[in-house]
């Protein structure tokens, strides 16, 4: 009954598995606006410089000019920080990191590789976010798209990508909560049996 | 079946950190132990876990459709009356199942032996479907294992199918999550349901069992209001059942992961009902309700609780006397017993095999080590090889 079958998952796309930088900034970025999963994919692009996409969309060189702004904006706000040069160099690579000085002190920051964009043409506006890259050997995001929050976008050789849009329809929501908290008593009142339980988790 | 030292791979902890692995370390103690694995040839896997793992889950299955239809039987196993309806009208539509891990006690040879179903429940999972599979990868990638070793574990791959199948079923292109609060194990757990429910193609959404709400209309809401259509829930039907939300499952028309049907299948009661429809099964252990333990002709028995996790209040009992005993805060709905098997021993370690099923397929095992014989929640986590 002896199979030649492989008997484990042929293949994991581990970059969507990974959810973090492997050093821990010390803050993160909020999940931009296409960062989640699935829904509606749009086309999106990645610009090194304001020239870069300057010279894609020529009719759009203010825009590229204010979207770069904007991106780097974002970017010192919610970029990767790190306490030492060492850390933030270990995931981005040697001399990929600046020192930024704010009142509460100094911390170290990968420079901003590029800027993504989509909508560029769009009448609604379009969305911009930075893009951060590795040269580090130790890291997993080595040659990679990243975003501020350690997101993957994938090969940093391709600049077009199709990026999902959290689906801006509203879901179905309900009127009106009327009252929480009407599960989750059984574990209240287990847990605070004796100490041996070492963890609160009711899995088995 | 051998146990086989190994080197650990030098940069695993900064691994963990970056996927996501938060609780490979659990009060100060290790819970994900990389310094051995466990090697199985290929026919102690196919022939000795894999076929009776499928094979029990169809007689589990012949049990529940016993028990959906007997009033003295779901009392027996403790369902409070107000769910009869639903958990038969659960089982009568066919709702999907997503997962389940049967334990067993298993020495590499002869056969396997069951000790308990988590059908409900089960964790474990994120170490099994992909922590032990990296771990495969990289060891063979460093040359410390051999090119051709393999290992049971399709279980990410089966996930993501199973997931989008049920999805299809519900025609839903959505699901929320739930956990406890406070616990990095459960949490952890129910993210890689949520990372397989992406890859399925699916939104996902995450409460906390504790913070669901319960809307005008009747329907179950998260924290913005939301209403919850369909719903995994990493917390035990026979809780939900007796929490003062209990009585609202019905109106609030949830689609349940797992369905309420698996009441029936993560309860103790399970045991013995399966000796008595199968009775000499080879992959079952003697077992017995509590008012025919006369019939026992065992000298040493387990008593375990109808509802338990984790080994929590399991008594080892020999000629009427309680030779090791595990504390724990459940036995009020009553026990079971079941005739005592050792777990087999490498070095000092008792060793428990899970091994999982997605929906009614066979989809890969964990190992977890204990030092004691019963394996409780700080029990060690080990990778296996087939070679």
């Amino acid at each position: 009954m002896q199979s030649n079958k492989i008997k484990r998952s042929k293949s994991i796309n581990l970059s969507s598995m990974r959810k973090s930088f492997s050093v821990k900034p010390l803050a993160l970025g909020v999940a931009a606006i296409f960062l989640s999963a699935c829904g509606d994919k749009q086309e999106a692009e990645v610009f090194t410089s304001v020239n870069d996409c300057t010279d894609a969309n020529p009719e759009f060189a203010e825009k590229c000019k204010t979207a770069y702004e904007d991106a780097v904006r974002e970017a010192e706000r919610t970029g990767p920080k790190y306490d030492s040069q060492r850390d933030c160099e270990s995931e981005f690579g040697n001399n990929q990191c600046r020192v930024v000085q704010r009142e509460s002190g100094s911390f170290f920051m990968p420079f901003m590789a590029g800027y993504m964009l989509s909508n560029l043409m769009s009448p609604r506006g379009y969305y911009s976010q930075p893009m951060f890259t590795s040269y580090s050997r130790n890291s997993s995001y080595r040659n990679r798209w990243i975003g501020a929050d350690g997101y993957d976008f994938g090969d940093n050789r391709r600049r077009t990508m199709k990026v999902s849009e959290k689906s801006l329809k509203p879901k179905p929501t309900v009127t009106k909560t009327m009252s929480r908290g009407g599960f989750g008593s059984s574990v209240r009142a287990k847990s605070s049996w004796g100490n041996s339980s070492k963890k609160g988790g009711w899995g088995g | 079946m051998l146990r086989v030292a190994i080197p650990e791979r030098a940069n695993w902890k900064r691994k963990a950190e970056e996927f996501g692995f938060k609780f490979h370390t659990m009060h100060g103690e290790a819970y994900w132990d990389e310094s051995a694995y466990y090697q199985f040839s290929l026919e102690q896997i196919e022939k000795d876990l894999e076929a009776p793992t499928e094979d029990i889950h169809q007689m589990c299955l012949a049990v529940v459709d016993k028990v959906v239809n007997s009033e003295k039987l779901l009392e027996k196993f403790q369902i409070p009356k107000h769910f009869w309806q639903q958990i038969s009208d659960s089982w009568k539509n066919q709702d999907p199942s997503l997962y389940s891990r049967l334990d067993f006690a298993y020495h590499g040879k002869g056969p396997a032996k069951l000790y308990e179903n988590n059908a409900d429940t089960p964790t474990s999972l994120y170490e099994s479907g992909f922590w032990q599979w990296l771990w495969l990868e990289e060891q063979v990638n460093a040359g410390k294992i051999a090119k051709q070793a393999d290992q049971f574990n399709s279980l990410q791959e089966k996930l993501v199918h199973r997931l989008a199948v049920i999805a299809k079923h519900y025609d839903i292109k959505q699901m929320h999550f739930a956990c406890c609060q406070d616990t990095d194990e459960d949490r952890g757990t129910v993210q890689y349901l949520q990372d397989c429910a992406k890859e399925a193609g699916l939104d996902n959404d995450f409460v906390f069992i504790e913070d669901i709400g319960l809307a005008e209309c009747g329907s179950f809401s998260d924290l913005q209001d939301n209403k919850i259509q369909t719903l995994f829930k990493l917390y035990p039907w026979e809780f939900m059942q007796r929490e003062e939300f209990g009585q609202s499952i019905k109106s609030a028309q949830v689609n349940w992961l797992e369905p309420i049907w698996k009441s029936i299948l993560s309860n103790k009661a399970l045991m013995p009902m399966l000796w008595k429809l199968f009775p000499n099964h080879p992959n079952l252990l003697p077992a017995y309700f509590e008012d025919e333990l006369a019939k026992a002709t065992e000298t040493k028995l387990v008593k375990k609780p109808i509802f338990s996790r984790e080994g929590a209040n399991i008594s080892v009992i020999e000629n009427g006397k309680t030779v090791l005993h595990a504390d724990g805060p459940y036995g009020e709905e009553g026990f079971i017993y079941q005739a005592y098997y050792p777990l087999p021993q490498f070095g000092n370690n008792h060793t428990l095999i899970g091994s999982w099923l997605v929906n009614d397929q066979a989809a890969g095992i964990s190992l977890r080590e204990d030092s004691s014989p019963i394996t409780q929640d700080m029990s060690r986590y080990l990778p296996h090889i087939i070679l």
